[in-house]
């Protein structure tokens, strides 16, 4: 039976990339890399803020706001002195932030008595945690005063614009998956811009245009093998980082349009590099714009226009709903359609540099 | 049919009579730069046309038209019968070519590289042992070509050429920087494929080498062609026969070069009957000298 170009092509080129030692170091390397940092990390998400308290003679008082506090996401550690607190606070391990009563605050405060109070926070910490300690100290000498404040507090409704994941915390190893699934999706797109490259500086593509094969079966062969590559990883990559564990078919719907988004780009990377170092330049000049997103959802809140339109943004974001908040096709579908229209426009992309490349060869 | 090994022939099919290529006013421009201007000539099956110019002449442009890698802006192409804008494919499936730059795969043994493009040509009944002894390189088929010499890589090119059994073969520059044995063997090759049928487009910068292979020469410079004609009628049109004459005179070596022309009976006579006479060398005119008086200029 007649073999098809495209086919003898893929073949070659697979034998190609599996001799190249350096892909097939990094490769490895790479894989086992993230799958060891994604298990060394915290599986867990403690969402509290520990904030220490001195206040002597006060410890009934404060087992009732520990209470209330609890569940509005401050943690409370009682501590016995002052100079445990400011060691515990200076450390940073138990608490970032201490409030600290002197032993009379208690008496000086119902009398009348003006007195004192001390914020404790380290250089790192945020203006607005001094601010809001600093009202907490109010509240507690009002409500040890046994007074309200003369106004009448005005009824405040709590409204969550956009998906409310206030109680949805990720850990570290949540938050560091679709990252790590995008880092090596895009470290095939070295890959295989060192692949067309080759091809075109050792002038192999002419002997390869030379016979009934056409440009046509090269790009396709590039790009099926592209994104093969890239997707296989990926998915041993989840299936070992557990990710496969819901909404399988999405996920592998997700990690296949990556696969496709990289390969476009990668084929417009190989296109312009000449060489190992022009390789390494332009999948440089691809990958760190391209990786932004990712590290984007690390952070909370949603990222800012040029990151949202940013080709990677939207398989960042749907691995990001997806894995850590087990949302599903009817969720994420926006963010799907954003990135399949990215993948065309990668691929068409990558076949005209890469065409226009091959013919002037 | 499947290669039968070395020194088995094929014959060569050629549906379209007696013309295997047909090149007609084929021009080609890179800007303002004019590579091709004007180029036609015909291959008859079993000829070897040997396109000689300096570099930069305008051939390896010719080359990449009449292989199919570049559309001429103008002038079209006929390869066997069929034209090469509506039968590409179908042509380049019976063209064999050998490039200047030794364009393999290095990190592919040499018997890789060939069952690569054999895969590409849709030949999978190639005996690829065969192939590589033709080309002298049975024992090194399983080695990397990154470790092949040059002449072992430019006879790897040569067999891939011939992967097909094509009815066309164009080499260019197939001995270029090559060892005098390695050049011999390609040569060879090249005649058994010239008497086999194939038709033979050579180019080459070399006016020995034009000159022994090749049936016929074209002279291309500035991207048109100068003269095309068999080697012995340029060199007898348009180069100068002459003889050289040595002779001792008062003990020193005294050298005369007389013209054939319609005066050099006479003089020849006098030189001859004088005393001392120690060598009478003819000498033809070489390619180069045929160039020269076309061009005006030196091949490079």
């Amino acid at each position: 039976m007649a073999s098809h170009p495209v086919t003898a092509i893929i073949a070659k080129d697979l034998r190609l990339f599996l001799r190249d030692r350096f892909y097939a170091f990094i490769t490895v390397l790479g894989l086992g890399f993230y799958v060891l940092v994604f298990w060394l990390l915290p599986a867990t998400a403690d969402p509290s803020i520990p904030i220490g308290l001195h206040l002597p003679g006060g410890e009934a008082l404060l087992a009732e706001a520990l209470e209330d506090e609890a569940d509005q996401g401050i943690e409370v550690v009682v501590f016995t002195s002052s100079q445990e607190l400011e060691a515990a606070v200076l450390a940073g391990d138990e608490v970032v932030a201490g409030l600290d009563f002197p032993p009379e605050f208690l008496a000086a405060t119902a009398s009348g008595t003006p007195t004192s109070a001390r914020v404790l926070l380290t250089g790192e910490a945020p203006t607005v945690l001094s601010d809001a300690l600093s009202a907490v100290v109010a509240e507690l000498a009002l409500a040890i005063a046994g007074q309200q404040p003369p106004v009448t507090f005005p009824e405040v409704e709590e409204l969550v614009l956009g998906v409310d994941r206030a109680d949805q915390v990720l850990s570290w190893r949540e938050q560091l998956r679709p990252l790590l699934l995008l880092i090596v999706l895009l470290v095939e797109m070295f890959a295989l811009a060192s692949l067309v490259a080759t091809e075109i500086s050792q002038r192999t593509i002419t002997a390869i245009l030379a016979t009934p094969a056409r440009v046509r079966d090269v790009l396709a062969a590039k790009t099926l093998l592209g994104t093969a590559l890239a997707f296989s990883q990926a998915v041993v990559l989840a299936a070992v980082t557990a990710t496969l564990t819901r909404q399988v078919v999405l996920l592998l719907v997700v990690l296949l349009l990556g696969a496709v988004l990289v390969t476009g780009f990668g084929l417009v990377a190989g296109s312009l590099g000449q060489d190992f170092i022009a390789i390494v330049f332009w999948s440089m000049v691809l990958f760190v714009p391209l990786v932004v997103p990712a590290f984007a959802m690390l952070f909370p809140g949603t990222p800012a226009l040029w990151i949202r339109v940013l080709p990677t943004y939207g398989l960042a974001e749907t691995l990001v709903r997806v894995t850590g908040y087990g949302e599903g096709w009817t969720q994420v579908w926006p963010e799907l359609a954003l990135l399949s229209a990215w993948c065309v426009a990668a691929s068409l992309l990558g076949a005209v540099v890469l065409g226009r490349r091959v013919v002037r060869v | 049919m499947a290669w039968g090994g070395c020194g088995v022939q094929t014959e060569v099919m050629n549906p379209a009579g007696d013309l295997a290529l047909r090149a007609s006013d084929l021009r080609y421009a890179y800007g303002d730069r004019v590579a091709v201007d004007g180029v036609s000539f015909e291959l008859a099956p079993g000829e070897v046309l040997g396109l000689l110019g300096p570099n930069g002449a305008g051939k390896s442009t010719t080359i990449k038209m009449l292989i199919g890698l570049l559309p001429p802006q103008a002038g079209s192409i006929e390869v066997l019968g069929m034209a090469m804008t509506e039968h590409r494919s179908a042509i380049q499936a019976r063209l064999g070519v050998v490039f200047e730059e030794k364009n393999l795969y290095p990190t592919l043994s040499g018997r890789e590289n060939l069952a690569f493009f054999a895969r590409l040509f849709a030949r999978r009944d190639v005996d690829l042992d065969a192939l590589l002894e033709r080309v002298g390189l049975a024992t090194r088929g399983r080695d990397r070509v990154s470790g092949y010499s040059k002449g072992m890589r430019q006879r790897l090119t040569v067999a891939r050429a011939l992967l097909n059994r094509p009815d066309v073969l164009v080499l260019d520059e197939p001995t270029d920087g090559l060892d005098p044995v390695s050049a011999r063997s390609i040569r060879g090759l090249i005649r058994e494929e010239a008497e086999r049928g194939v038709a033979v487009l050579l180019t080459t910068h070399d006016m020995y080498e034009a000159d022994g292979l090749s049936d016929r020469v074209a002279f291309i410079d500035e991207g048109r062609i100068l003269a095309l004609d068999t080697p012995e009628q340029l060199k007898l049109r348009h180069g100068q026969r002459t003889v050289r004459v040595r002779r001792r005179v008062d003990g020193q070596v005294e050298e005369s070069v007389v013209t054939l022309d319609d005066d050099a009976g006479d003089r020849l006579r006098e030189l001859v009957a004088a005393e001392g006479l120690l060598t009478i060398h003819t000498e033809e005119a070489t390619l180069e000298d045929v160039f020269v008086a076309f061009a005006g200029r030196r091949l490079e």
